[in-house]
């Protein structure tokens, strides 16, 4: 089979090889005159030497060329890999969704040969391998654990995954199970891609009835909307029912208005509407009578539940801000829920609005918190108990309401807060104006942790043991120390031999975290053994104050000895246990007792991927609290710099502790108080501000009011004080003129509409208006460049993904105060398809692959099981090949090919030395008296030696200038030889009697005719 | 050439060279191996017990909570599912005297027993608890000649408790400790013909044997993992000749004794390779005398010819 630019070969079954670079081959041609040339140059070799050199030296320039020709081993299998695409969608019934995972499951089961491999990978707006290609029916339950939204479809996503996907040694087919309404890319442009990779495609049409459907469309309010004056809250509502002959198609139901405040509904109205086919507008009258932000939600509720088959379009909310005088939020914990009642007093008294809210109450969303100017962490940790603790999401919301929104943040200190509050390594740390971790262990004594992990058994033991070890890591200072412990084959740390140091190791203890596979662990004992010694060497080299482990286990291991719980229990180590899913008693009985004899906590979880990370972050907290420092005695704080906060305050009573945090290394940051103990700057910060973004956080380190600062209570500096804190964190406020904004959706964007008059509603041109948004998943900031279109008109654009609500807020510039507003959008494209989209899934289907034919449109809309009918793993795809190359293996080969080539040519071997060898053999095996060597071949070498000592002679002779030593030299007069001229011409034949001859040999050695004749030499010269 | 090196030169290296130590001491070779890790037929989610009845059909279940039926070669016959398995799986099983299977179903606290083809006969237990009667985590069962039901535990009450043949209580001993008679976690138990019962005390890494009336008659077996010391002694199986083979959970062998305790030989050794083994959990042994092996690590089986 040749290519243009390549030669392929078959060898054998599933393998071949191929040059790539085929022309090289012509060399070969020149063999001919090699064979001519070599054939006459070696004919001194005898037959069989010739021949074989002959041979190989051919087999050297083949070599040679075939290395130069870039030849190329293929193999290839008949193996194939089936990767199913799933869509799941909300588009798609949620009956279909989970039909189609039992389809898949069971066509793998029906279909699948025994080499092939199934993958499975589920999308929605991105795409996310559910299961990896793997030789074997398939593990799935009823549910999708893949993350990924559903509230969009990207087909294309999928497949450009999919082709990632593939192993590279298999055909390879994509079965595409889908509605094939797509709202994102561009599926047909990806299939040929694909398809032009050799990739099959078939796919399974989901299809539904055309459904009767009912949406709320919008909810319009006002752009501005002001205390007491009455404004329109209009409801756009749309029906798409096909009606019958003779049927109206109108929908009769209720519509239901709700006015919402901090999550809570205050106001409800319901009016019967009757819906004619198309579009239509409810206008209701609506009054606000106090400064907030109020949400309106609007929902439609059909009377027959046949006219609506997607109830998830019935809602639609929208919300607007009425501004009043500065309010602020205090968040205290929920276990002291009076602790900061006073200084709510005392800030109510300054003339602020003041929230107290406790822990067990917090912010569901960021419209909750765009009422509040400042928002302030009165002494809370990140976790408070094992079902209260901020998330993940409610930091960031926190962070993104300074830094895009404009708020305040203030963080006030206490024993549970800052670093020993657990919230090292958060998004709030990075909006304070210091650090959280202590790099000096002078400062803050060190703690060491310890965690065992042993979950085997539960579901999904080792995902969830991997999140919270990583939890657990995240919490811990620098400074501390962190091992980890499992059961491998053995017990054993997952990184280096022992607790390392967090600062350090943190990134690679997290990886080893990620590569760790716990085993069956026998029983607790060795592991104890090793903490033990863990700890033990940390004691030795390092002064470690906290010395504490975790054990999160169901159960199963055996306990360990009293007298091992004992010695670390000495060593100063505390235990807390974690049951996980530990039916039954005794299992939790036996960690119960192991806490309680390690004076730790015992948890029993049953639900660990929520509960077990806010346990693990609340003891990992344990090992940080040496960063308070509460010496238990006064000291005064010191002014460092002038500062709108300590405006008119010359002097502040003593404080007794405060959290130790390190300073912030950016120019931003204000540092306004300073401790005077333990001394130097770095880690003594007790006031500090900085902007953050568009907003202001505030760090402050010691307490207001309670057990660190008794002075202040009552004090008039330090009421003061808390007051400005909270003042100059605020959000800006003034006039903002008349800034109006409208939105407007618009293919996949959000457009904004800005009208900027001022105070005399003249136009305001040449603003240097700047913008954020903020989606609903609160992460990242979506772009919002802003221009000036017309005289005071201002548009800006951003990306809209998903349904929810979106925050705006926009800062006009020249002083002005920003403008905060918002739109929603009420619900996802996939709830306005009514029916599969046919046409794409035929031209899906049609896409032909490279050297492959056609893929199946699959499709059977009441029977799953029918479904099974058609195989998804013919063997019909091409097949799959590996190359690889080979010019370095044919090199080596050539080079001992080579070496053979030179032996054949210059060693004669023969087996002269074979008969005697076997002779001794024999005598050894049979114990025989070794026979004398053969007179003959004794007397075969003496003559041989004596010949080769002729021969030398003879060379030797012929080689020197030395006159003959026999007899003496005949001087004649040159007349009497002219006289006999054969006599001169022939030579002497005077023969030495045999014994002169023996005599002659004895005494003229080579060395003794040197001698002479360097003698005679002597004796002619002049 | 770094291909020729790490392709031919390295592996050899790594098998000639370590291989020596291992091989001293080994009394046996492996006949086949067989399984692989997956949930279809045949294949493993990590085995951890293993049986043998009279036909040499093997039984093994797994982390899936399957008994599957092999014959010796591997080839698969049938399985079954126990009833409820989200809390944990099965990690024992054995062969009463009528033939039928007895699973020890340890997180709930019970032994159930199935008939050769599967058919759930009786269960013994349920409730957790330290009572007579009530079980913590059951690991083995063994029956004596006049038929009554041993069964031992683990958890908070290490212990083994007799009972009639129509299962009630008669009497039990042990504890939660290292002292003679105590236990630590007795993994399997095994009577032999004298009516004594051998228990793989693993947490303590010996042998205890005792009578019918619990009383202890011999103990030995110290932690290490030389020839002669115990890791972790999982499973055992009696043998002619006044012979046993015990499965050691952490030192990755099976090891030969005299039923004095001195040992006779190892096999095996921690790797991933023909002949090593991961973290085994059980042996049994053929009519023909053959070991099988459950290398629970590696998803397999191994036929070991004892020489």
């Amino acid at each position: 089979m040749t290519h243009m630019s390549s030669l392929h070969f078959f060898v054998i079954r599933h393998s071949s090889f191929t040059f790539s670079s085929p022309s090289y081959l012509a060399i070969l041609l020149l063999l001919p005159v090699l064979w001519w040339y070599s054939y006459r140059r070696l004919a001194g070799l005898g037959k069989i030497r010739r021949w074989l050199a002959l041979l190989f030296r051919t087999l050297v320039i083949v070599l040679l060329v075939a290395a130069a020709a870039d030849m190329q081993i293929v193999r290839s299998n008949d193996h194939l890999t089936v990767l199913y695409l799933l869509d799941q969608s909300l588009s798609i019934p949620e009956e279909k969704r989970t039909a189609m995972i039992e389809y898949v499951r069971d066509e793998v089961h029906a279909h699948r040969h025994d080499k092939d491999r199934a993958g499975v990978i589920v999308f929605g707006r991105d795409a996310a391998i559910e299961l990896p290609p793997f030789d074997d029916d398939l593990q799935m339950g009823s549910s999708i654990e893949s993350l990924f939204d559903p509230q969009a479809t990207n087909i294309a996503a999928a497949m450009k995954l999919a082709q990632a996907t593939f192993p590279e040694n298999a055909a390879r087919r994509i079965v595409l199970v889908t509605d094939g309404n797509q709202n994102q890319g561009n599926a047909l442009e990806q299939a040929q891609v694909v398809a032009a990779a050799g990739v099959g495609m078939d796919v399974v049409a989901i299809r539904y009835h055309t459904r009767a459907e009912v949406a709320v469309e919008r909810v319009i309010l006002p752009s501005e909307v002001r205390l007491n004056q009455p404004f329109d809250l209009r409801v756009v509502l749309s029906s798409n029912c096909d009606h019958k002959p003779g049927d109206t198609g109108e929908v009769p139901g209720r519509l239901i208005v709700t006015k919402i405040v901090d999550d809570q509904p205050i106001d409800r109205t319901e009016q019967r509407v009757t819906l004619p086919p198309g579009k239509k507008v409810f206008n209701l009258r609506q009054t606000i009578d106090s400064a907030n932000f109020y949400t309106y939600e609007a929902k439609f509720v059909p009377d027959r539940p046949e006219d609506d088959a997607m109830p998830q379009n019935n809602r639609a909310t929208a919300f607007t801000h009425v501004a009043g005088k500065g309010q602020v939020l205090l968040i205290v914990s929920q276990e002291r829920p009076n602790e900061y009642n006073l200084l709510a007093e005392r800030l109510r008294q300054h003339g602020l609005e003041v929230v107290v809210r406790g822990t067990d109450r917090l912010f569901s969303s960021l419209a909750e918190l765009q009422i509040f100017d400042t928002i302030v962490l009165a002494n809370v940790p990140r976790v408070t108990s094992d079902e209260v603790s901020f998330s993940d999401e409610q930091i960031d919301m926190l962070v993104r309401n300074t830094q895009q929104m404009g708020a305040g943040l203030v963080m006030l200190g206490g024993a549970e807060s800052f670093g020993a509050g657990g919230w090292t390594g958060t998004e709030l740390e990075k909006a304070m104006p210091v650090d959280f971790q202590i790099h000096n262990a002078e400062v803050a004594p060190r703690g060491a942790l310890v965690l065992l992990m042993h979950a085997s058994e539960i579901a999904q033991g080792n995902g969830i043991q991997k999140q919270i070890a990583k939890e657990a890591i995240k919490t811990l200072s620098g400074q501390d120390y962190c091992g980890v412990m499992q059961w491998n084959g053995n017990e054993q740390w997952i990184y280096s031999q022992r607790p390392v140091e967090i600062a350090q190791y943190r990134n690679k203890l997290l990886a080893a975290v990620d590569r760790m596979v716990p085993g069956d662990m026998p029983d607790f004992e060795p592991a104890m053994l090793l903490a033990e010694q863990g700890f033990a060497e940390l004691q030795n080299k390092q002064q470690v104050a906290v010395k504490h482990m975790i054990v999160l286990s169901d159960g199963d291991p055996g306990a360990p000895q009293a007298a091992t719980i004992n010695r670390l229990r000495a060593m100063g180590v505390t235990i807390s246990t974690v049951a996980v899913n530990a039916h039954g008693t005794s299992e939790s009985q036996n960690l119960a007792k192991l806490a309680s004899d390690g004076n730790g906590k015992y948890y029993s979880v049953n639900n660990p991927s929520k509960a077990l990370p806010r346990i693990f972050q609340k003891e990992a907290r344990r090992v940080s609290r040496p960063i308070l420092y509460d010496p238990h005695s006064s000291f005064p704080v010191k002014q460092v710099s002038e500062h709108p906060m300590m405006s008119g305050i010359r002097e502040l009573p003593p404080i007794q502790g405060y959290v130790l945090t390190s300073k912030k290394e950016n120019p931003l940051v204000e540092t306004v108080l300073l401790a005077t103990k333990p001394g130097g700057e770095e880690n003594t910060t007790i006031l500090a501000g900085w902007n953050y973004g568009l907003g202001r956080a505030v760090a402050f380190t010691t307490d207001a009011g309670l057990r660190w600062t008794p002075d202040w209570s009552g004090s008039a500096a330090g009421d003061k004080l808390f007051a400005q804190i909270v003042r100059w964190s605020m959000r800006p406020s003034g006039g903002s003129g008349n800034l109006a904004a409208t939105f407007e959706p618009l293919e996949g964007k959000m457009r904004v509409v800005v009208t900027a008059l001022d105070d005399k509603n003249e136009f305001l041109n040449f603003l240097t208006m700047t913008g954020t948004a903020v989606g609903p998943d609160l992460k990242k900031p979506l772009g919002l460049g802003i221009e000036q279109t017309a005289p005071g008109r201002y548009v800006g654009t951003f990306p809209m993904h998903e349904a929810g609500s979106y925050f705006v807020t926009i800062n006009p510039g020249r002083g002005m105060a920003p403008l905060r507003t918002g739109v929603n959008v009420p619900y996802s494209d996939e709830f306005r398809d009514r029916e599969a989209n046919d046409a794409l899934l035929a031209q899906l289907a049609a896409v032909q692959p490279k050297d492959g034919p056609l893929g199946q449109l699959i499709e059977n809309p009441d029977a799953t099981g029918k479904l099974l009918e058609f195989n998804t793993f013919r063997h019909d795809l091409p097949k799959a090949g590996s190359s690889q190359e080979a010019w370095h293996w044919l090199i080596l080969m050539a080079s001992c090919v080579f070496l053979g080539d030179v032996f054949i040519r210059r060693v004669q071997v023969h087996f002269a030395w074979l008969p005697l060898q076997l002779v001794r053999m024999r005598d050894f095996i049979l114990r025989r008296q070794p026979t004398p060597a053969l007179p003959q071949y004794i007397e075969r070498l003496k003559s041989r030696k004596a010949e080769v000592t002729e021969y030398l002679e003879q060379l030797r002779a012929a080689a020197r200038f030395e006159l003959p030593t026999q007899a003496p030299v005949d001087l004649k007069p040159i007349d009497e030889l002219e006289r006999v001229p054969h006599a001169a011409s022939e030579p002497r034949t005077t023969e030495p009697s045999p014994a002169e001859a023996e005599a002659g040999k004895e005494e003229e050695t080579y060395t003794e005719r040197l001698l002479k004749a360097k003698k005679k030499a002597w004796e002619e010269r002049p | 050439m770094p291909k020729l090196v790490t392709t031919w030169l390295l592996p050899l290296a790594i098998l000639v060279l370590p291989g020596c130590d291992h091989d001293a001491s080994s009394i046996g070779h492996v006949e086949s191996v067989w399984g692989r890790q997956g949930i279809s037929d045949g294949r493993f989610q990590t085995p951890r017990a293993i049986a043998i009845d009279h036909d040499d059909q093997l039984y093994i279940v797994d982390k899936t909570a399957r008994i599957q039926v092999f014959k010796t070669d591997g080839t698969f016959l049938r399985e079954w599912s126990t009833p409820d398995h989200a809390n944990g799986k099965p990690t024992g099983l054995s062969f009463d005297r009528d033939g039928n299977l007895m699973v020890a179903d340890t997180h709930y606290f019970q032994v159930l027993v199935y008939s050769p083809q599967g058919k759930l006969l009786r269960t013994l237990g349920g409730k957790p608890g330290k009572k007579p009667g009530e079980f913590g985590f059951v690991t083995g069962t063994a029956q004596d000649s006049q038929g009554n039901v041993y069964i031992s535990e683990y958890g908070e009450y290490d212990r083994i408790q007799k009972f009639t043949p129509d299962g009630h209580f008669l009497l039990q001993w042990g504890g939660h400790g290292s002292a003679p008679g105590q236990f630590a976690r007795p993994q399997k138990i095994v009577f032999d013909a004298d009516d004594h019962l051998w228990v793989t005390d693993a947490g303590n890494h010996r042998i205890q044997v005792f009578d019918t009336a619990g009383k202890l008659l011999k103990s030995w077996g110290v932690q290490g993992s030389k020839p002669g010391e115990l890791y972790y002694p999982y499973d055992i199986v009696l043998a002619p000749h006044d012979t046993l083979y015990i499965c050691e959970y952490g030192n990755h062998r099976i090891q030969k004794f005299t039923r004095g305790g001195r040992s006779l030989g190892c096999w095996g050794y921690q790797g991933r390779g023909e002949g090593e083994l991961f973290n085994p959990w059980g042996v049994v042994r053929d009519s023909q005398g053959r070991l099988y092996v459950l290398d629970t690590g590696n998803n397999r089986v191994q036929c070991v010819r004892d020489e």
